[in-house]
């Protein structure tokens, strides 16, 4: 039986890299991460342009300030976690056993690569494919390779790029590593200091009972590090596969190309952690932390689950100018529900029909343009007051569902009629209970032929309750046009109104 | 002696440089046309409403616009297509189009808002902080006419939609007279790309040559029941120009465009015959 194999990625400086990810402006420039209450904060992260700018970890804000040119950012543990689920899910793609082993400010995790040499080649070959899948989500990663747990995750920590410890060779790997790998207790370490053992190697070369007897039980653990040889339950995880991604500003946003910038970054994530998991995005809910304490959430919702990013950014483009928040924004998350890619099959004599994404991006404009609730899909409603309608959202319907009317082409046309929406107040002059004439703003009717009324009220129990004549009028206007029009006499006002015309 | 068609090509040579196939007539595009649903404008228009093309429809308040319009839009409904009417003065009666056997499922209502500041306008909010693009509602580029016309460019450029409805009936002429002419030319080549049927429903003709068919309305009688119920109306319809008409019109008829009538019921005989 083979031994276990184990990989471990090691990601340093996580802060900075979890920030930075996000803000492809920064990747070249001297960045570092504060953390802390205002005004203690210190330097818990930094790239390694600032460290060559001077830059280290624990100097407060004001010795960070003094370094021309030294970005600051404040650290943001949103955007650390959804750094995280990014980090695992590559891992993911290599083995289905995880284990996760965080520290403070490193993003680290080990995977169970026993028996996958046929997948994924030799151990070489699959820690160099697992760095360049974290690289290509913007994330660096030292990979150390081993049949120990340990060796492996302190390889991974304190070595740079790719490693791998051939089997029973795990002793003379470590063997020049400082014992601050091993994290071990302060007064111990100074123990240590003091007896002159500053090398793994030092440490393991000495005697097991001696070292007991003088440090305690745990030092059988220690040593056994050291030597790579100490045995570990793996203890896996669930890699959830959740699409998310945050971002929080460092100062309060208020120009939309700077949050679409933003957001155009997050959707190209989004749509690639989709894709390799053969998805789509069907749906994008987009978070935002206002300043003043509110918040501010809309969904998009596409026709059709897509990964097309240009497409997912011009609907969030859309969406946001129709919608524009109420204050500057602080932080900016975008929540992405997985769907199934679509596939549309295409008929040699079905109809043409706009193409989906397209008309979504059509009707978000037309949306900016006339209104939100005012492009759609008219739905009558099931009431029997007069004109009573909602709209729907537009949505291209199969050919099974579609409802086909029940009308026959030959059956006589139907009398129109126009709405005027809101309906147009009117004098009127009656002549036995009839309208004679009637007179709006602008003109004046003789009316010829009146026919009514037909008498209509519901609702009587809600506020909603209307009682009403209608009146279908014939009628010549001052300047000898004839019309044919709806005229309407509520009963609860006593007002004439004229609210439609027959056309 | 030379034969006429030797010189016809002889003179065509002659000409070539001033005028190309001097004497050779144009092939003539025969244009594919869908039903209106009204068997006498269809036989009017020889067939129907040109596909790919822009067709007016004018005319007064009450001459039957509407109703020839969703007539129409019926039938391409009918054929599981997609259709859109774009309204620009919010005066679209969706019971009357369910009534005409519209499938509204199927037609995509775009109702252009009034620009004009309203009392609800107190109550938008603040966005003097924020630089997001907004429309302008007092600029006069955004009146219902403008909105409905960019409305019609972009469904016009989407694709897809078998007829749009561009119902600018109850528009001032004036006012819907200065939509410029590239305007309706532009509309002309994305409704000839995308195979759409552009209806202008206006009080008078206005993408002059770029409408293959203007259709002139009018009212003719209204007809009762018993003198209690208003049973329906008869309309006129005739022809104010068709770009490529098939039948070769006579002098007369080119004196005298031809017109039909038809007729519409309204609700209450609809109800009775069902």
């Amino acid at each position: 039986m083979s031994p276990n194999l184990y990989a471990c990625a090691h990601a340093e400086e996580f802060p900075a890299q979890a920030l930075l990810r996000m803000r492809t402006d920064l990747t070249s420039q001297p960045v570092a991460i504060l953390d802390g209450r205002p005004p203690l904060e210190t330097v818990c992260s930094l790239n390694r342009l600032a460290r060559l700018k001077g830059a280290a970890l624990g100097m407060t804000r004001l010795e960070a300030e003094s370094i021309p040119g030294l970005h600051l950012l404040a650290r943001s543990l949103e955007t650390e976690a959804a750094a995280r689920a990014v980090f695992l899910e590559c891992a993911a793609h290599f083995s289905p056993r995880i284990e996760s082993v965080n520290h403070e400010t490193t993003c680290a995790c080990v995977l169970d690569i026993t028996g996958t040499e046929r997948l994924f080649g030799p151990p070489e070959l699959l820690a160099q494919r697992l760095r360049d899948a974290l690289a290509s989500s913007s994330l660096r990663a030292s990979v150390a390779v081993s049949t120990n747990f340990h060796a492996a995750c302190m390889k991974a920590a304190t070595t740079r790029g790719i490693t791998v410890i051939p089997l029973g060779h795990e002793a003379v790997a470590l063997s020049r590593l400082s014992l601050a790998a091993l994290n071990l207790p302060t007064d111990h370490a100074e123990t240590f200091a003091i007896w002159g053992i500053r090398t793994l190697a030092e440490l393991a070369a000495l005697p097991e009972s001696d070292l007991v007897a003088r440090l305690g039980p745990q030092a059988r653990d220690w040593r056994n590090l050291a030597r790579g040889v100490l045995p570990h339950t793996f203890q896996p995880i669930e890699a959830g596969f959740s699409l998310q991604e945050f971002c929080a500003f460092e100062t309060p946003v208020e120009q939309i190309d700077s949050l679409l910038f933003i957001g155009a970054r997050m959707i190209d994530c989004l749509a690639t952690r989709a894709a390799t998991h053969a998805l789509s995005l069907a749906s994008l809910a987009v978070q935002m932390q206002l300043e003043g304490g509110h918040a501010y959430q809309r969904t998009i919702r596409p026709a059709l689950a897509t990964i097309d990013r240009k497409f997912l950014l011009k609907l969030l483009q859309l969406e946001i100018a129709a919608h524009p928040p109420q204050s500057a924004v602080l932080s900016l998350t975008l929540s992405a529900q997985a769907g199934q890619s679509s596939k549309v099959q295409l008929g040699l004599f079905a109809p043409q029909t706009p193409e989906p994404s397209r008309l979504d991006v059509t009707i978000a404009r037309l949306r900016a343009i006339a209104g939100e609730d005012r492009v759609g899909s008219p739905v009558l409603e099931d009431s029997h007051r007069p004109g009573s309608f909602r709209m729907e959202s537009f949505a291209i319907a199969n050919s099974s569902s579609t409802y086909k009317p029940v009308e026959s082409s030959s059956a006589l046309p139907r009398m129109a009629l126009r709405r005027i929406r809101p309906p147009a107040p009117v004098r009127v002059q009656l002549n036995a209970l009839k309208p004679a004439a009637f007179r709006d703003r602008e003109q004046s009717f003789k009316v010829s032929a009146a026919y009514g009324p037909w008498r209509t009220s519901g609702c009587w129990w809600s506020t909603e309750a209307w009682n009403r004549e209608e009146w279908d009028v014939l009628a010549e206007s001052s300047n000898g046009a004839s019309v044919a029009c709806l005229l309407v006499h509520n009963c609860t006002r006593n007002r004439w109104q004229l609210e439609a015309f027959y056309d | 002696m030379p034969s006429a068609s030797a010189l016809r090509i002889q003179i065509e040579n002659a000409l070539e440089r001033r005028f190309p196939s001097a004497l050779t007539p144009q092939p003539r595009t025969i244009r594919e046309t869908s039903s209106t649903g009204i068997p006498e404008v269809d036989q009017l228009l020889d067939g129907g409403l040109p596909v790919g093309a822009i067709s007016e429809i004018t005319g007064p308040v009450s001459s039957g616009r509407t109703s020839l319009a969703l007539a129409f839009l019926a039938q391409r409904t009918s054929e599981d297509r997609v259709c859109a009417w774009i309204d620009a003065s919010d005066s679209f009666d969706s019971e009357s189009a369910a009534a005409n056997g519209v499938a509204l499922k199927q037609l995509l209502w775009v109702r252009c808002k009034n620009p004009l500041p309203g009392p609800q306008s107190s109550a938008r909010p603040n966005f003097s902080r924020l630089d997001f693009p907004r429309p302008d509602l007092s600029r006069p580029d955004f009146s219902c006419l403008a909105q409905a016309l960019r409305a019609t460019d972009l469904l016009l450029q989407a694709g897809g939609f078998a007829a749009l409805v561009l119902d600018l009936g109850s528009t001032a002429p004036e006012h819907a007279a200065k939509v410029p002419l590239a305007t309706w030319f532009r509309f002309r080549q994305a409704a000839d790309r995308t195979r759409c049927s552009l209806l202008v429903l206006a009080q008078e003709p206005l993408a002059q040559s770029s409408a293959a068919v203007v259709l002139e309305c009018a009212p003719l009688t209204a007809q009762s029941a018993n003198q209690t119920v208003l049973s329906g109306c008869s309309y006129q319809v005739r022809t104010g120009r068709q770009s490529s008409p098939t039948k070769t019109l006579s002098i007369a008829g080119r004196r005298k465009p031809p017109s039909v009538e038809w007729s519409a019921a309204s609700a209450s005989q609809r109800e009775a015959s069902a």
